[in-house]
């Protein structure tokens, strides 16, 4: 059976989570945490070989390369025990070591998947400020530590794009091809580096990318501490585990923070949650209340000034930006379709929020524009498209586009790689597009 | 061997140390021009006889020189028809990580990308490296250069066979 | 991970999944390709889809169909329509009255069956133990010819009917060989690797077995023998069977190796032989590289090193600020 007959293998490897599954699969077989937890006492190999004798090495450790574990697991064992180091491959978005992604990728092919690398296609997900070096780095170790036979490393908000497109298509039953038209702006927050990426016919803009610097894990980091301040006994050692939860389970957006505010205060029954666990090390249960914590950890992306004073442009005035930045031609369709991607997009009520507030500085533009030149110009229409595969919008992109016919023909192959190196890998096509 | 090992980098270190007195010069046919003459191999007054120093049959080491630039090849592997197991697995492994080498040349300068034809890996130094670099330590780094692909190969070969066995008896245990 | 293990992941984590999610149901629909070639696709429908399909769905939140696609057999491997020997007997006696195997099974698949949750023990632990049988289809269909063979081999006796050489599927278009007798059974592996660096790597992986079977330690354990060329055994077996890259690997297993509770686990580390190897190359292919990689980063340090101190004030210039400049002045 050729390569291609079978699924291709699709992985997206997130800041804070991975995604991974065949191709043709509505959603991933695997979601992990994207971390490895590593034992480092054997790691000194050469003192190991040095002393040839290998029974005395066998007895020290057994292959101490392979005695590590990813994901859940990961998390487990560095809870339990105190011979594994946490490790996280990622960071804001980009590879930062790439022993330990080759780690957490082998694990994710032949424990999780448990697939044989030479025989899938793979499609890997790239950031779209990621260096054309990650890209060689990636390709090397899938061409030549996991002998791929063919490899296409995508970008990560085209596929979310193509996500979009393609549940509004299921949802419909229109018959309208969803690689037609993919025009929109992408706003991608995950745990790592948001990103909002404006994409006109499938091809990245890429001068006027725009990079907001609070992700997922700031608002964990702001709601343990605006937990921590307002004196709830938080055991110091897993508080952020705690808020992490906390955040995805009660977080929420509001219009308008001054009337949530007073909403809290008038019943406060109704709106403050109550959250109960017990303490790892001294196994006393305790509880602890949620209040404004709930509204006020995804403001900062409305009000950055509320969790730093460095950077106070909110998040819908840089969407705005991000389109004025782009060519003229496109902007109204790209306020037409604003997709969001990535798990901290998924806060209740968050698109409402970020589609009212665009529009107010669309409408205020327009109507200073009227004003100045007395003319009547026609509304722009904005539209902030939410789904609900919104927290894994990137690997469904993915999968969809794994399973066409196409995609073999755009696989960077084995036999390439072999013909000119890493360098094939360098440039992404949807970075070619004519602006 | 190990004896033997350093008898070869030293002559390799001599050798090198004689021949790369390096000067600019510029081509002789193409005005403003500069091209590494031991490349191009435009006149033969601008070459110096090649050197060639063997280790063994498989292991030797050539180097070139010319006004502005030498090349230094070296043969790691052995390419007889009739290979014993065990060399089997040590020239894959060389050849693996030659190869690695090979596809990083951009970091490393004064690698060539392809060896010269029958040698296994090349470096070209012209005389800007020399300008750039001291000249004693970028020897230095040609024969550490040596010397550790001769460790790294035996010590992969090594891990290898570790590995080798401690799959087997991780297998084997299963039995018990 | 060292060893493979036997249950499926993927199946695992779904059957789990839908144990506790409860009454309510979401369409599942997912497909997987495990090593190789085994595939599965798991499927619950509940909405319109499901009239596509009326004899697979079951319009029942706890019901699901799982179908298995097994390698493609050689030619010389038996089957009895379209299973390993034995395996629908071995099906009934895993999973009891959870699984109700459908006939004729879904198109491009070998084997469909139907898993009742609802039939599920109510006690926690056997409940899992259950699902872990499911996840392990593979095994239990697979290996089903194996453990018959094997479980005759435990009461020293030689299976009725049974040819002097049996050979059974484990990959793709190539198959493994038993010659069961009353004392011993002995099973012959020949070898194939695709890419050239993975044939060497694995014969050597392979003379180490031998090797390592001569330590004291492992005294007990199947002999084992390797040899490039097909071993006596294999007389009589086409040509095309034994084509090996990698040589002949030869286990002799003895009743110790299969009582009781050792059966299963044998089964399986038999089945999964060259798959075991196969993970340990690549393993050890990571392993080089990420040495590998260290070694040039440690060579590019020194040619750093090679570099005149001109040079590297002028990239201090050109990337690093004024005033760091100024600090390496000063020194």
């Amino acid at each position: 059976m050729d390569a291609t007959a079978r699924p291709a293998i699709v992985i997206d490897n997130g800041t804070g989570y991975s995604k991974l599954g065949f191709s043709g699969n509505s959603e991933p077989s695997f979601t992990l945490p994207t971390v490895v937890a590593v034992n480092e006492s054997f790691l000194d190999q050469k003192e190991l070989l040095s002393s040839a004798n290998w029974i005395a090495q066998y007895n020290a450790g057994v292959m101490a390369d392979l005695d590590y574990f990813i994901g859940d697991e990961a998390l487990s064992r560095l809870r339990s025990s105190g011979l594994y180091t946490s490790r996280s491959p990622i960071r804001h978005g980009q590879v930062d070591d790439w022993d330990t992604m080759e780690r957490f990728w082998q694990q994710c092919i032949f424990n999780y998947l448990r697939c044989n690398p030479e025989e899938h296609y793979f499609l890997l997900t790239d950031s779209p400020v990621g260096t054309p070096e990650s890209r060689e780095c990636t390709g090397e170790i899938m061409f030549e530590t996991f002998n791929v036979p063919g490899l296409y490393i995508s970008v990560q908000s085209v596929l979310s794009l193509s996500a979009g497109y393609a549940y509004l298509k299921s949802i419909s039953d229109e018959d309208s091809d969803p690689s037609s038209d993919m025009t929109g702006v992408v706003v991608d927050i995950g745990d790592g580096a948001p990103h909002i990426v404006p994409v006109v016919n499938g091809y990245v803009i890429g001068s006027s990318i725009k990079s907001f610097p609070f992700s997922g894990s700031n608002v964990t980091q702001f709601v343990s501490q605006l937990l921590q301040e307002r004196g709830e006994l938080l055991p110091p050692e897993d508080s952020l585990d705690i808020s992490r939860k906390v955040k995805e389970m009660y977080c929420y957006t509001c219009s308008d923070i001054v009337k949530e505010f007073k909403k809290h205060d008038k019943k406060p029954d109704k709106y403050v949650k109550h959250w109960s666990a017990i303490k790892p090390k001294t196994g006393v249960p305790y509880t602890i209340d949620i209040g404004y914590e709930r509204f006020l950890g995804p403001e900062i992306f409305f009000n950055p000034e509320i969790y730093s004073a460095d950077f106070s442009t909110p998040l819908p005035e840089l969407i705005d930006s991000c389109v004025q930045s782009a060519p003229i031609d496109t902007r109204r369709a790209l306020y037409k379709n604003i997709v969001l991607s990535g798990g901290s997009t998924m806060f209740k009520d968050f698109h409402k929020r970020l589609q009212s507030d665009i529009k107010k500085i669309v409408d205020d533009r327009v109507a200073a524009t009227n004003a100045r030149h007395r003319v009547e110009v026609r509304p722009i229409e904005v539209n902030v498209v939410a789904h609900p595969i919104q927290s894994y919008a990137v690997w469904f992109g993915g999968s969809v586009a794994a399973s066409t016919p196409e995609f073999y023909e755009y696989c960077h192959t084995k036999e390439e790689y072999e013909e000119h190196g890493a360098s094939i890998c360098r440039t992404s096509p949807v970075f070619k597009g004519m602006y | 061997m190990a004896n033997t090992l350093r008898l070869y980098l030293t002559c390799i270190r001599n050798t090198l140390e004689a021949a790369m007195c390096l000067q600019n010069f510029p081509c002789q046919e193409v005005e403003r021009h500069n091209k590494p003459e031991v490349e191009l191999k435009t006149s033969l007054e601008l070459l110096l006889n090649p050197v060639l120093i063997c280790r063994n049959e498989a292991e030797k080491c050539l180097i070139e020189t010319s006004i502005n630039s030498i090349r230094i090849s070296m043969k790691v592997t052995i390419c007889h028809l009739e290979v014993k197991q065990a060399d089997e697995l040590e020239n894959i492994l060389a050849k693996k990580f030659l190869r690695f080498l090979s596809m990083r040349a951009e970091a490393f300068q004064v690698l060539r990308r392809k060896p010269v034809q029958g040698y296994d890996i090349s470096f070209l130094i012209t005389n800007y490296h020399c300008e750039d670099m001291h000249k004693h330590k970028l020897i230095d780094f040609i024969v550490q250069f040596m010397e550790d692909i001769d460790k790294e190969i035996s010590e992969l070969k090594l891990s290898v066979n570790t590995r080798g066995r401690l799959v087997a008896t991780e297998f084997l245990k299963q039995f018990i | 991970m060292i060893l493979l293990q036997s249950p499926s992941r993927f199946l695992l984590q779904i059957l789990q999944d839908r144990v506790l999610s409860g009454e309510k149901g979401m369409d599942i629909d997912c497909h997987a390709v495990e090593f190789d070639d085994v595939r599965y696709h798991i499927q619950l429908l509940l909405g319109a889809e499901a009239a596509f399909y009326p004899n697979f769905s079951m319009r029942n939140p706890k019901v699901m169909v799982l179908s298995v696609a097994l390698p493609l057999p050689s030619p010389e491997a038996i089957l009895c329509d379209g299973l390993p020997l034995d395996a629908i007997e071995a099906i009934k006696a895993a999973y009891g009255p959870v699984v109700q195997i459908l006939d004729p099974p879904k198109d491009g698949f070998d084997l469909t069956m139907k898993i009742n949750l609802t039939k599920l023990p109510p006690d926690e632990e056997q409940r899992n133990s259950i699902l872990t049988q499911i996840a392990s289809v593979r095994e239990v269909v697979l290996g089903a010819p194996l453990k018959v063979l094997l479980k005759h081999l435990a009461s020293k006796t030689v299976a009725p009917n049974v040819d002097k050489l049996v050979a059974l599927v484990h990959r793709p278009n190539e198959s493994f060989f038993l010659a069961p007798q009353a004392d011993k059974v002995t099973i012959v592996y020949p070898m194939r690797f695709q890419d050239s660096i993975d044939i060497v790597l694995a014969t050597s992986f392979l003379q180490e077995f031998v090797e390592a079977r001569r330590t004291a330690a492992l005294n007990n354990v199947p002999s084992c023998m390797w040899s490039p060329v097909p071993p006596l055994e294999l007389k009589g077996v086409p040509a095309e069977a034994l084509n090996a890259n990698s040589g002949f690997v030869t286990f002799v297993v003895y009743p110790r190796h299969v009582e009781g509770k050792k059966l299963d686990r044998t089964v399986w580390n038999l089945l999964t032989f060259h798959a075991y190897v196969s993970y340990h190359v690549k393993c050890s292919e990571g392993f080089m590289h990420t040495r590998m990689r260290r070694r040039v980063e440690s060579l590019i340090q020194a040619l750093d090193r090679a570099k005149s101190d001109a040079e590297k004030l002028k990239k201090l210039v050109n990337g690093g600020s004024f005033k760091r400049l100024v600090c390496t002045l000063c020194k």
